[in-house]
Order: structure tokens, then C-alpha cells, then sequence
């Protein structure tokens, strides 16, 4: 059985000491609208409503991550345009409804907003973190990722095109959308305090299925480093990594990131399940905590017990790594899987995750 | 060559050019060799084949071998459309020729990612497919009703979220349950062989390029 509570396994594994078990971070967002019968809707339009779905999961389960806010098309709320929230049918979370860039032009009138208050999803983000501050807990939200919010407050066709016929201008957006991270990173900084806040970088849109690694390297990496350079100077000590599904290719930059900025604080890597957990280690294991990568779409269609199987795999690959180890999905958790399926998590950290 | 100041080009280097333009995703060459091609009596037909569709084919191979993404892909599609605008007007219809399957293509409903849909689109419009693009986040009833109405060979569904993924199969048991034979590919992130298997798919493609093979496999081309 259990002999740590879920706040000392995780804590023993950010101290870089070994837990009783492998702490279970089931990355839930929207899974946790049915365990307590709300409109998915609702999770990402209000702060408060997504605090309160996440911390009635989190204790119904007993897993280790605590409540966070975010989601993949962060971006065009802050700056001026429209989202929808997913109140659809086969909707899972926020779309853009209006970019606020469609042409050229419209890049050189956004207007950064700036650290004095939050904007667009950062307002939500303020409820759900003052409420975990106030428990004790870490206030976790977005600092990223830059290149998939310019994707996205751009319209994205037009966005992926102009990295070839208008660099200069895929640059400018760029600049402008890291700068809105930084400033909204350190409105966050100072209404809670570095030590208390916990920084999430991810996305899809430079994933190698849309990018080369030379894109990556020209305009991905270098506003990534511009926000990390300021997490760090922030003093910020963890920072959650989710390269979202096949970044293998972009690897050596997330290394070079690191390197070069001497980096002082923990990451968390989440990498896409294409990502072989034996190249994490390789990689990042000396400094960092990796977390599993589950298949998600295989939480969802597979029985209790081959989910069990895959977590047990997972975490005989991961349990030894030098600086830790977390049982994750590859991404979120699927909102529409049955609710057991946390369980399997657990019940396998239980049953294969303890540390002698 | 010059004839009255007009440099003369060969037919092969005005293919291989539009070939090229496609790849390069030049939209301005592909313009001025499709308009040249019409000047000096090219068969738009053969232009369209040996240029355009040549082009766009080394363009999926490199896709295929990591060599090409997205971004550059995208122009590729549009040199590649602006030739074809050209030439349309100009192409024969042969009466007696094989009617071209049709495809019905859209994204699951709750979806609004439409970029690989855009992709397999072009390609499988590439390959000789007649599209009907029926947008994204489209409703079940939708897919089943177009494709009926259009008596289309091929339904393609594409979704990008565990969510909509959910709504591919409900597809694919309306289609039954009003008799239609269209086959049914599908494809996206979190799909995979089994789970087209699980739901009844006649076809996955893991990407575009296999998405087309799949769907000549399936129409018997």
C-alpha cells in the first residue's frame, strides 16, 4: 500500500528523492467535467468552475497532479479575438472563432497586452491558481508554446506559408506573442511569487507531421529560448515540457535549450508518445523528471486491463531515471474516456511502480 | 532559339519546368509555363499530367521521406492550382473515358482541424479523384447525406481529438443502415489500424500519401 500521501510523492520527486511509488500525473482537464457533471464548456470558461472539477477529481482519484489551466489554441483571446468554448458535440476544448491576424497589416497593429493584469484565458487562469495558491498548492498555467499560439492568432494556413514568403513578418508575430507570454508569466510572478508558480510550454503546431526541424530551429527555438531565458531570470523552479506528439526531430533543441541557458529550475518533460521514454532518459534524464507517455487514444478505446498493461510497460521503462519519473498520458487524458481508466494508472503505480 | 524575340522552349523543358515550379511551390513560374504551354500548343491535358501531377507527386514522395513538410507543401498546392486554373478551361472532355471515383472528405464533427484534410484533398485531387469537400466539424447526417447525393465511391473522414474520433463510426452505421456501398477511409492523429478496424473502416491512412493509396487500392485503381 501507499505509505507517502499524494503531495510527499510528488514533492520527494521534484527534491530528487525516490517516492514509495511512481506519482501519477494523468494530465485531466476536461476528463474531469463527467466525474462531476459539468458542461465541458464551463471548465474552460470559468477559472473557478475548472478549479473546482479538477480538485474534486484529483481527491476522487488520489493522483498526483494538482489543478492547472491551459489549452492548445491560447493566443487569440489575449490578443483581441474570439474563442469559442466546447459546449459542441465531439467538441474537447476552446477553438478560435476569429484570428486576430488574417493579413500582413494586422500583424503590425496587435498590440501586446502588458503585465499589469491578465487577458483573455489568463483571467481564468488567475481564479484557478489563486484558489491552489491559497490550499497550498502550485498556481500552474501557460508560458507557451509560442510558435503554436502564433499559429493560431494568425490564421494558420496563412501563418505556415508566410514562414516561407514573409519571414520577416512570421518573426514580428512571433516576437509579439513571446512578448505576451513573458508579460503575462510575470503578472503571475508577482501576485504569487516565483517558488509558487509553475510554468506550462506545449504544443502542437511544431511537431515534425507540420514542421521540419529547420523551421523549428529558424522560428520555434528562438522565441522558446526568449521565454525561457525569462523564466529562468524569474527564478521560476519547475517548468512542465510538452512537446506535443512527434517532436523527435526537434529534440536537440529542446537539448541546446537547456545547455545554453544554464538551466537551474527542473523540467518536466511530457513528450508525444512517439518519443521513445529510453531517448528521454538519454537526453534529459542526468537533470530533468520525465514523465510517461501513455497513447492516449488507447486510454480511450482499450479495456481497464490493457490500459493497466501499457501504463506497467511504460513504467518499466521510465521508473529508473536518474532524476525521476511520473506516470503520464502522451497528452491530455481523453475527455470521453470511462471513468475506470484513471484507476488503471494508479492501480498500475501501485502494482509496478514501487521503488525498493 | 528566338523567333521574333520570343525564346523557344522545348515542350519537355516547359513540362519539367511546371514539374519544378509545383515543387518549388512557385506560384508566379507556375503561371507563366502554364499560360506558355497553351501558346505554343501543348496538350493542357499533358501539362496537367506530366507537369502539374509530376510535380506534385515527387512532392509527396519527399512528404513521405521527411524531406517536405506542411508550410512548404501548402505553397506546392497552391503553384500547383494556379497552373490548373489556367489550363482547365482548355482541357478536352473525352465522352468515353472512365468516370473518375468520387470522394466525399470532411473532418468528424467537433473537429475544426482541417489542415491534413486539406492535404489528403489535394493529393487524392492529384491522383484523379473528383473531391467534394464537405468542410469540418460536419455532422454525421452531413457525411451520409452528401455522399448519397452525390453517389460517391469513397467517404474520407478525418478527426484530430479523442472527442471526435468518437463520430466516425456513427458514419459508418448510418451508411449501412441506408444501403450505401461507398467505402469508408479514415485517418488523423489518434487513429490508428486497429481502431479503423474496431469501427468498420474499409481503409486508414496514416497520412496523405497512404490515405491515396488506400483509396486506389479501394476503387481498383
Amino acid at each position: 500500500m501507499d505509505k507517502m500521501t499524494p503531495p510527499e510523492r510528488f514533492q520527494a520527486v521534484l527534491m530528487g528523492e525516490k517516492p514509495d511509488r511512481v506519482p501519477v500525473v494523468p494530465f485531466i482537464l476536461g476528463f474531469c467535467t463527467k466525474i462531476v457533471g459539468m458542461p465541458l464548456g464551463d471548465f474552460y470558461a470559468d477559472g473557478n468552475k475548472s478549479f473546482e472539477a479538477q480538485f474534486m477529481s484529483m481527491r476522487l482519484y488520489g493522483y498526483e497532479q494538482t489543478p492547472m489551466y491551459g489549452y492548445a489554441s491560447c493566443g487569440p483571446w489575449e490578443f483581441g479575438g474570439k474563442v469559442g468554448f466546447p459546449y459542441g458535440e465531439g467538441h474537447s476544448a476552446p477553438y478560435v472563432i476569429e484570428h486576430p491576424v488574417n493579413e500582413l497589416v494586422d500583424i503590425d497593429k496587435l498590440e501586446v497586452p502588458d503585465s499589469d493584469k491578465p487577458v483573455g484565458g489568463f483571467v481564468e487562469a488567475q481564479k484557478l491558481c489563486d484558489r491552489c495558491v491559497e490550499m497550498g498548492m502550485p498556481g500552474i498555467f501557460q508560458g507557451g508554446s509560442v510558435f503554436t499560439a502564433a499559429a493560431v492568432v494568425a490564421e494558420t494556413t496563412k501563418f505556415l506559408k508566410w514562414m516561407k514568403t514573409e519571414p520577416k513578418s512570421a518573426h514580428a508575430l512571433l516576437d509579439k506573442v513571446s512578448q505576451m507570454f513573458i508579460n503575462q508569466v510575470e503578472y503571475f510572478v508577482n501576485r504569487y511569487g516565483a517558488d509558487k508558480c509553475v510554468v506550462f510550454d506545449g504544443g502542437p503546431v511544431e511537431a515534425n507531421t507540420v514542421i521540419s526541424p529547420q523551421k523549428f530551429e529558424e522560428f520555434a527555438f528562438p522565441y522558446m529560448m526568449k521565454v525561457h531565458k525569462k523564466i529562468r531570470e524569474f527564478d521560476i523552479p519547475v517548468t512542465l515540457m510538452h512537446p506535443c506528439a512527434d517532436q523527435n526531430l526537434n529534440i536537440p533543441y529542446y537539448i541546446k535549450m537547456r545547455e545554453s541557458l544554464n538551466w537551474k529550475g527542473i523540467y518536466a518533460w511530457i513528450f508525444g508518445p512517439e518519443t521513445p521514454l529510453k531517448t528521454q532518459i538519454e537526453k534529459f534524464g542526468t537533470h530533468d523528471i520525465i514523465g510517461g507517455n501513455v497513447d492516449p487514444p488507447s486510454i480511450q478505446t482499450r479495456t481497464y486491463q490493457e490500459v493497466v498493461q501499457l501504463c506497467k510497460e511504460n513504467i518499466e521503462q521510465g521508473i529508473e531515471n536518474p532524476r525521476g519519473f511520473i506516470l503520464c498520458p502522451g497528452c491530455e487524458f481523453p475527455p470521453l474516456a470511462e471513468p475506470i481508466k484513471p484507476m488503471a494508472f494508479i492501480d498500475a503505480a501501485r502494482q509496478f511502480g514501487v521503488y525498493k | 532559339m528566338k523567333i521574333l524575340g520570343v525564346s523557344m522552349v522545348s515542350k519537355e523543358e516547359i513540362l519539367e519546368g511546371l514539374a519544378k515550379a509545383v515543387i518549388d511551390g512557385d506560384e508566379v513560374k507556375s503561371e507563366e509555363l502554364a499560360k506558355k504551354s497553351l501558346e505554343i500548343g501543348i496538350d493542357p491535358y499533358e501539362s496537367l499530367m506530366n507537369g502539374c501531377n509530376k510535380g506534385m507527386a515527387k512532392v509527396s514522395d519527399l512528404y513521405e521521406l521527411k524531406e517536405m513538410f506542411v508550410p512548404e507543401i501548402l505553397l506546392s498546392a497552391d503553384a500547383m492550382y494556379a497552373a490548373i486554373d489556367i489550363l482547365k478551361p482548355h482541357l478536352k472532355v473525352d465522352a468515353s473515358a472512365k468516370k473518375p471515383a468520387k470522394v466525399v472528405i470532411g473532418v468528424a464533427q467537433g473537429d475544426i482541424h482541417d489542415i491534413g484534410k486539406n492535404l489528403v484533398k489535394m493529393m487524392l485531387e492529384v491522383a484523379g479523384f473528383i473531391m467534394i469537400d464537405v468542410g469540418k466539424d460536419v455532422p454525421v447526417d452531413t457525411f451520409v447525406k452528401k455522399t448519397i447525393e452525390e453517389d460517391a465511391d469513397i467517404v474520407a473522414i478525418s478527426a484530430l481529438m479523442t472527442t471526435s474520433m468518437m463520430y466516425m463510426e456513427p458514419v459508418i452505421k448510418k451508411l449501412k443502415e441506408n444501403f450505401v456501398k461507398a467505402k469508408v477511409v479514415v485517418g488523423g492523429a489518434p487513429i490508428n489500424n486497429d481502431f479503423a478496424n474496431k469501427i468498420g473502416a474499409d481503409g486508414y491512412g496514416k497520412d496523405a500519401v497512404e490515405a491515396v493509396k488506400v483509396s486506389k487500392k479501394l476503387v481498383g485503381v
